[in-house]
């Protein structure tokens, strides 16, 4: 078995899998631009019972954050069980400067505000999107600091930490020393329509808004591919399989950590805009620690450190998630006269899953290859033990 | 190796061929018109929106199934997710645009959660049409209260939101009246559960009964904070108050809340409480020898008064009981049935399109069930400019002996 792959192959990998996701993308935005609207009531009913562009598009978002808490966790090996925080910082950000939730200011920047709500901040929505990637970006950085020093087990509890304290502060951020900053439990809402170049993405455009998350997602895909490749991602890596060894071979450990945590946040950052901008508002009690496990779960089931198997690992807890533990249960009821409520066994077959997954294949469904190595260890070992008797045996 | 491209060509021919195969009619209820529920069946509330599902679904059965000339069908949605055990945003964005995608569909009965309406509520009113909720108590909905208000939730500029409970503000402020005036509380501790409903409720009991002329001790307490409410309840105890409102639910970790105020405070004879329907309905808060003699509000008539009141309201539950095998699971239950009339009544007066059932209730003629008509036994009109209930019914409760017992019901207008 070969233990590495030679570069054009993994080059040729990546174009097939982009070559997959984009048609993939492409194929979903024509049918639901083109094809449904004349087709049909069964075939729409189909459609839009398994595969619900409204599904879809949250699934790129679950994407995004996955990509963007594999750099942390997949490439440089930081565990992290918070990330529901960047998501809850980039919502915020989405929630802040496009709507009118700040209704003493009136600014608008190339903003769409809705008829009879021009107060507030009104910012175009790609200065959203960059300003939510920095600002959750010094976030990462601000929490990378304290966790330096820190490794497994009391990483983790520091991240965990993290994770509950700004989810917290969203919670109750209705009055800070007199301040209304997040609106607490209400939540924020009436979020701007998207407007590009005119073009306004109004609430049933859906078909556009399933291909405006997917270009979101596929630029982390892009990003992810790339940073893996160039000198950062091979420091994160080195990071992650060894760190003394790298520091040792000249791998500034502070400076490598300090740039997962920004830019792995900037992942939630952005697909907690874009996610915003779906729902129309962003709300405090989605963001609870249930969100970062099955994002962690997402990262270890696809394949730690692989991208697309990230994407996979996304793609599949999505779907069962939003739509497929209920479509399932629907078409085992209906043909075998059962009542059974399969969504509320979820956390049962997820439960059960997982077990299986570090039972029968720790390294995901699409692991990378040093993972894969480093998980079978014990099996490569054997091999060779055995390999090398059968050589004695022979002579 | 998996082949990205050849699994990719192989979904779009078969999705293809498939929507080549498929044929053009609606097999879904033929012309029937549909009615969406939307509700979290997951989680906490499951019980509760099964039992809703199962009123509105045999109030229209009673009705034989139509409304006026029109075939009526339901068709149920969830609007959470296992995953949070609650009430989901992207679920709830997702039904909106499901509501709005079945063409069959003229009108949406929820949502159980206000958050979720508030989602809901400005897809449905772009696309015009109508939806009616038994248990959003968030006053915001359908009245001026925060910055914005109610006016985000209408893009449209027209109503399309109505709800058959009164908001919290009736509730918040009856209670404040009550402590103030009945129980001459002048010191009220008042205490949220950092939740949006009892945020709201908590607000609202805080300004009627400063307004009163009374002292507010604000603080809440959080279902998290697993080492308990004693410091909370001490700090109460130094300012003053003599009674303490409880504005949550009980879900929230209420045992423990209900524990500590007793220990630190004393039982509710010597120290008063009150809480608003948040904590009704609860086997496990009625076991609670702590819980005796709470006070409590419920937005609308209970079902033990319902049951009292007789007529065709009791008769109703005895019909749900012998269907089902046990009565409705909550008094919101109950509200969904009356929503589901409401929808029934607008429906009948439509021309069966989504525009002609909203106008039903927001244009000419006001919708109106009187106290015969709704299993409620409760008579209402709704407010054509707002979408709330031009008359609240609102019954004070006591917990004597393990029950909580009906002292009296007030009708405000």
């Amino acid at each position: 078995m070969s233990n590495t792959a030679p570069a054009h192959t993994s080059v040729s990998g990546n174009r097939k899998w982009a070559i997959g996701f984009t048609s993939a993308v492409a194929f979903f935005f024509i049918l639901n631009k083109f094809i449904l609207p004349e087709a049909g009531s069964g075939v729409q009913k189909f459609f839009n019972a398994w595969f619900s562009l409204t599904s879809m598009a949250e699934i790129m978002i679950w994407i995004v954050m996955a990509l963007g808490l594999n750099i942390i966790v997949g490439y440089a090996g930081l565990l992290d069980l918070g990330y529901v925080a960047f998501w809850a910082l980039g919502g915020y950000i989405a929630g802040w400067l496009m709507s009118p939730f700040f209704s003493s200011l009136q600014i608008n920047f190339f903003g769409n505000p809705r008829p009879g709500l021009d107060f507030g901040i009104h910012f175009h929505v790609f200065l959203v999107l960059i300003l939510g990637g920095v600002f959750t970006a010094i976030w990462g950085v601000i929490i990378g600091g304290p966790t330096l020093r820190l490794k497994s087990d009391y990483l983790a509890l520091v991240t965990l930490g993290f994770g509950e304290i700004i989810p917290q502060f969203m919670l109750n951020g209705a009055d800070i020393a007199g301040h209304n900053v997040t609106n607490g439990a209400q939540g924020i809402g009436g979020l701007d329509d998207v407007n590009l170049f005119g073009y306004v993405i109004g609430t049933f455009a859906l078909p556009e808004k399933f291909l405006m998350v997917s270009v979101l997602a596929g630029a982390m895909i892009f990003f992810s591919i790339r940073l893996r490749d160039g000198r950062l991602g091979r420091a994160w890596l080195a990071i992650r399989e060894d760190e003394l060894a790298a520091s040792m071979m000249g791998v500034p450990l502070w400076r490598t950590k300090f740039a997962s945590y920004a830019i792995g946040a900037v992942g939630g950052g952005i697909g907690g805009v874009g996610f915003a901008i779906l729902v129309g508002g962003v709300y405090a009690d989605r963001f609870n620690f249930v969100i970062s496990i099955i994002i962690l779960a997402m990262v270890v089931m696809g394949g730690m450190g692989n991208v697309w198997g990230v994407v996979v690992g996304a793609v599949t807890l999505a779907w069962i998630n939003s739509i497929g533990l209920i479509q399932i249960g629907e078409l085992v009821n209906n043909s075998f006269g059962t009542n059974i409520n399969f969504p509320s066994y979820q956390f049962l077959l997820f439960g059960l899953l997982l077990v299986l997954m570090m039972l029968f294949r720790r390294e995901g469904f699409i692991p990378e290859a040093r993972i894969r190595m480093v998980m079978n260890e014990d099996k490569f070992e054997d091999e060779e033990v055995v390999s090398d008797e059968t050589k004695i045996g022979h002579h | 190796m998996i082949k990205p491209i050849k699994i990719g060509a192989l979904a779009i021919a078969g999705a293809l061929a498939l929507a080549a195969c498929s044929g053009g009619s609606d097999s879904a209820g033929g012309d029937a018109l549909v009615v969406g529920t939307d509700l979290p069946l997951q989680g906490a509330s499951a019980d509760a929106s099964k039992s809703t599902n199962e009123v509105a679904a045999l109030v229209l059965e009673q009705a034989g199934g139509k409304a006026g000339d029109f075939t009526v069908e339901i068709k149920e949605y969830d609007d959470s997710t296992a995953a949070k055990g609650a009430w989901d945003d992207a679920a709830c964005a997702k039904n909106a645009q499901d509501h709005v995608a079945n063409t069959a569909e003229v009108a949406v009965m929820g949502t159980y959660n206000s958050g979720c309406a508030k989602i809901i509520i400005p897809v449905l009113n772009q696309a015009g049409m109508l939806m009616i909720s038994h248990a959003n108590t968030y006053p915001g909905l359908t009245i001026e209260w925060d910055m914005g208000e109610p006016g985000l939730y209408y893009p449209s500029g027209a109503r399309n939101y109505a709800r058959v409970i009164a908001h919290d503000g009736f509730q918040g402020t009856a209670a404040a009246q009550f402590l103030f005036n009945e129980q001459g509380v002048k010191n009220l501790a008042v205490l949220d559960d950092t939740q949006a409903y009892g945020i709201g409720i908590s607000d609202a009991v805080q300004i009627e009964f400063e307004k009163l002329g009374g002292t507010v001790f604000r603080g809440s307490w959080d279902a998290k904070q697993t080492q308990g409410y004693t410091n909370t309840f001490e700090k109460i105890k130094a300012s003053g108050a003599t009674a303490v409102y409880y504005g949550g639910i009980f879900d929230n970790n209420g045992v423990q809340l209900v524990k500590d105020k007793t220990a630190v405070l004393g039982d509710n004879t010597a120290f008063l409480a009150m809480s608003p329907d948040g904590f009704s309905g609860y086997p496990t808060l009625r076991e609670m020898p702590e819980a005796e003699g709470l006070w409590m509000t419920f937005a609308g008539k209970s079902l033990d008064g319902i049951k009292k009141g007789g007529g065709a309201p009791a008769k109703f539950v005895e019909d749900y009981t012998a269907k089902y095998g046990n009565e409705p699971n909550s008094s919101y239950a109950m509200y969904g049935g009356v929503a589901m009339q409401v929808i029934l009544k607008a429906i009948a007066a439509s021309d069966g399109t989504r525009q002609g059932v909203l106008d039903a209730v927001f244009a000419g003629e006001q919708i109106c069930l009187t106290a015969e008509e709704s299993i409620s036994g409760m008579g209402f009109c709704l407010n054509q400019e707002t979408g709330d209930v031009d008359t609240v019914t609102m019954t004070l409760q006591q917990m004597t002996g393990g029950v909580e017992t009906d002292i009296k019901t007030l009708d405000i207008k």
